[in-house]
């Protein structure tokens, strides 16, 4: 039963829901914005498993798949203003306003879908750097389209893209090595620590940030190395917990050193055994004791990055930080997916699979399992202090242990090991919960109070009933919900790994497929 | 390493923990002064964190039992055992029983109270091992231990719904995600005065209480595990399932059992803790589950004594931390020392040896 349940949605995809709820809960431009990229997507969809002879031919597959979409977009469009909108007790609008509204998506949905189809037509050789491009073009306009749409989704967005940057780096540790790591966000608390010290008035440094980002980085991957040193003989489950503690231990140390007063305990103890105080040496904090991390109430304010002609970038225009971290979630992927197929990667592969014989095969364990660690920890450090300059402020309580397990479910719930899986995992989780969720929260807040709460006599029923069914209460509920199910439909995630996906379903006959092609 | 290295490693080691330990409350001579200016403290906090290492080793037996059987870090444990206490809490102040009603009045709502949370608990976890993990029993490790986390954010969610019915559970309080008071019913007579000896120290009935219910069930657990036939076939499917079936085992069913008695001890853990701490709040299961598995990892995850060990042995350090070196280290001190045991031991004190050779 499952089998068919999955071969349905793979086959109808999930673009049009997701098209759907968007217009459904945005309403306005948004549909033409949601359009623009569903559209790429849905064109590149449309176009995969077949043989695109010439641009037009594409062109007219992908334009056909745009306009099945676009439907979704128009009905949903309509329903918005028609149905959802009075009930929700919004202001109401006309009719020409959804009917114009879906048209432009619609629109924007087939024209985008063409576009993207019809680069699938062009010869191999040129067909990835004009894909490359396009998606380039797409990330590149999109905080015009969204401030011409007026759909404000540009600070989500540097969110989500932040998140997709750890979901990365965790990939390394967890998807190509096989080390599973619980304790992820501290890394990504190391880096904007690093950062929040070396460019605020905390300890009288106001470093450049372009100097502290890479600094950042490489302090992380220093605590990599450091969390990597003990844990390289413990098997599979020890290793989780040991990564788990550091994580716990990481929030714990920048909580506490707030007083910090280091002497030296040679030179103390001799003090205190020849009775003579000025022996002891005191190395930090001897006036006062040191505030390094300012407890509970965190660092601020932290330096901002600024260019020679756009001068320091402001907490108020999104711009300059979308772009920031666009370039350096780029960077990333291109540096990570070189990285898979180096020699190193393939030694990440190899130790994966079996330890003993990749041993055999000369690969030293110690510096790969080592390096596993600090690359995944590298790239935390750098969406870390992008994170400490953004926000400008960071607190101990934001690296908690549910950041790194939410982190680790971007990862498994995209596909383990495949960096597109990931880039969706991490997307499709932190839109739905920084972006639909609250708006859907709103809305049903809405229908609740127009259209149910003011029929309910009881007042202790109707308080009841006006807390418990907000969704943002039911985050936890619904997130847990997703992550159980999708472990029982598709345990090896959106976009899966060849590879995974063979060890996932080592009896189906499509996996045996799958590990042909990996094979070959 | 070469043979002459390990001990220049150790003397580091060992003066960065001198430099570095003051700083994290790790001040040998001060500490050495504490405990000998008032060496009563000392006893003090080692019959507090006897008590509620207790506790933890019965929420630990729980994680220990169900890895021992399918080798699955049952994430959603701790947060079983706090809707333990909210069912406790929800049986007991239904009988409208409060702060300062008598124990004997008390006690037929406490009864009824274990029996609920325990059946419920182990409901829970019977339901969540057939439809969450019981599915990918076969799949690689790391499935089912998401299967497990996404349940646990269920039950934590749970926790909180529950604490938001005022309109049906008076006790529930006004706000959803705020401790709840449980009422305070065990008795609190110091025996260490009862038995006419002068000291600061206090162990009161509660205390007692609370440790014999531990001990009991840790009793009763070994002794089932031990000595009866169904404890026997755990055992056996622990050992190897496809061996223990051939041997007519219905293995389903024993992994279920296996389920119904962890998740009957997290009910029993959690009416004892609200007994105990008089408080609950739907996050404590995370904390509490996140201690009692770190007990079970450092015993050697999948043994019974080893759980039962580790579990007191954290309960001694957080509370000698607490007096000792800062409170506010004692997590981050809970966890280095069981980063340096496993380092020593990559099994945990009692497991067997299964280390990575590297």
């Amino acid at each position: 039963m499952p089998n068919q349940v999955i071969k349905k949605i793979k086959s109808s995809g999930m673009l049009g829901p997701i098209a759907a709820l968007t217009v459904a809960l945005f309403g306005g431009w948004s549909g033409a914005v949601m359009g623009w990229l569903l559209g790429t997507a849905a064109g590149f969809r449309s176009t995969q498993g077949k043989i695109i002879a010439s641009p037009k031919m594409g062109a007219q597959i992908g334009a056909y798949a745009g306009l099945n979409l676009g439907v979704w977009f128009l009905v949903a469009s309509l329903m918005e203003g028609l149905v959802i909108r009075p009930l929700s007790g919004q202001s109401p609008t006309n009719l020409l306003m959804p009917l114009l509204s879906g048209v432009v998506a619609l629109g924007a949905a087939t024209l985008a879908a063409s576009l993207m189809a019809g680069l699938q037509g062009i010869p191999p050789g040129k067909k990835r750097r004009a894909n490359q491009i396009n998606l380039c073009f797409v990330a590149l306009l999109f905080p015009f389209a969204d401030a011409v749409a007026q759909t404000n989704w540009i600070a989500t967005i540097i969110q989500i893209l932040i998140f997709v940057m750890l979901a990365l780096g965790l990939n390394i540790t967890v998807g190509f090595a096989g080390l599973l790591d619980l304790g992820y966000a501290a890394f990504f608390a190391i880096g904007a620590y690093t950062t929040g010290l070396l460019s605020s008035p905390q300890l009288d440094l106001e470093w450049n940030f372009w100097l502290v980002l890479p600094i950042a980085a490489a302090v992380a991957a220093l605590a990599g190395l450091i969390l990597g040193t003990p844990t390289l003989r413990l098997r599979g489950d020890y290793l989780a917990i040991v990564t788990l503690g550091f994580g716990q231990i990481v929030p714990v140390l920048f909580r506490n050193l707030i007083a910090v007063r280091i002497d030296e305990p040679i030179s103390k103890m001799m003090a205190a055994v020849f009775n003579r105080p000025e022996l002891a040496i005191c190395l930090v904090g001897c006036d006062r004791p040191l505030n390094l991390t300012g407890g509970e109430a965190g660092i601020n304010p932290i330096g901002r990055p600024s260019l020679p002609i756009l001068g320091e970038f402001q907490s108020s225009n999104y711009l300059p930080w979308y772009y920031l971290i666009l370039v350096l979630v780029v960077l990333a992927y291109f540096a990570i997916g070189r990285l898979r197929n180096s020699r190193l990667g393939r030694s990440w592969a190899a130790i994966r699979e079996d330890q003993l014989a990749a041993s055999a095969m000369g690969i030293n364990l110690v510096n790969t399992k080592l390096l596993a660690f600090a690359m995944g920890a590298t790239f935390s450090g750098f969406a870390g202090a992008f994170y400490a300059a953004y926000i400008s402020a960071i607190f101990p309580s934001v690296f908690d242990f549910s950041i790194s397990v939410i982190i680790l479910c971007m990862v498994i719930l995209g596909g383990l090991g495949n960096m597109t899986g990931v880039i969706l995992g991490a997307t499709i989780i932190m839109a739905a919960d920084r972006l639909y969720l609250p708006q859907l929260a709103q809305i049903l807040k809405g229908f609740l109070n127009t259209a149910v709460l003011p029929n309910i006599a009881n007042p202790q029923f109707r308080d009841f009933l006006a807390v418990s069914l907000d969704p943002l209460q039911m985050r936890l509920f619904l997130f847990g919900l997703t992550l159980v199910i999708m472990m029982i439909v598709r345990p090896e995630g959106l976009v899966p790994d060849a590879t995974h996906k063979a060890e996932m379903h080592s009896s189906d006959a499509e996996a045996k497929k799958a590990i042909a092609s990996a094979e070959g | 390493m070469k043979q002459w290295q390990q001990p220049i490693l150790y003397l580091v080691a060992i003066y960065l923990v001198l430099l570095l330990g003051p700083i994290a409350g790790l001040d040998l001579p001060r500490i050495a002064g504490d405990i000998a200016s008032n060496p009563q403290v000392l006893i003090q906090q080692i019959l507090v964190g006897l008590v509620n290492g207790g506790i933890i080793a019965i929420i630990a037996l729980g994680y220990t039992l169900v890895y021992g059987i399918i080798e699955l870090i049952n994430f959603a444990h701790g947060d079983l055992y706090m809707l333990g206490g909210f069912a406790a809490l929800t049986v007991i102040s239904s009988f409208g029983i409060q702060d300062g009603s008598s124990l004997v009045a008390a006690l037929p709502a406490i009864l009824l109270a274990l029996v609920i949370s325990c059946g419920l608990c182990a409901g829970l976890n019977m339901l969540t091992e057939r439809f969450a993990y019981r599915p990918l029993r076969n799949a690689p490790r790391l499935a089912p231990l998401i299967s497990a986390i996404g349940v646990s954010f269920i039950f934590q969610n749970l926790g909180l719904f529950w604490g938001g019915l005022k309109a049906f559970i008076p006790a529930m309080g006004a706000n959803s995600a705020a401790p709840k008071s449980f009422p305070d019913l065990l008795p609190r007579i110091n025996i260490i005065k009862a038995l006419g000896i002068d000291s600061n120290i206090s162990f009161t009935t509660k205390d007692l209480i609370v440790l014999i219910f531990a001990v009991a069930l840790m009793v009763s657990l070994h002794l089932f595990v031990t000595y009866t036939r169904l404890g026997k076939a755990m055992r056996a499917t622990a050992q190897n399932r496809d061996a223990a079936r051939m041997m007519g085992i219905d293995v389903d069913w024993i992994i279920a059992l296996t389920f119904l008695l962890g998740g009957s001890l997290a009910g029993a853990a959690g009416l004892m803790v609200g007994l105990y701490n008089n408080t609950i709040v739907f996050t404590m299961g995370f904390t509490a589950g996140l201690q009692a598995f770190t007990a079970a990892v450092l015993g050697g995850i999948g043994n019974i004594f080893g759980a039962m060990m580790g579990g007191v042995l954290i309960g001694l350090l957080s509370a000698l931390s607490d007096q000792y070196l800062s409170s506010r280290w004692t997590n981050a001190w809970v966890f280095a020392v069981l980063v340096i045991i496993l380092i020593f031991r990559p099994g945990g004190l009692l497991g067997e040896n299964v280390q990575e050779k590297v």
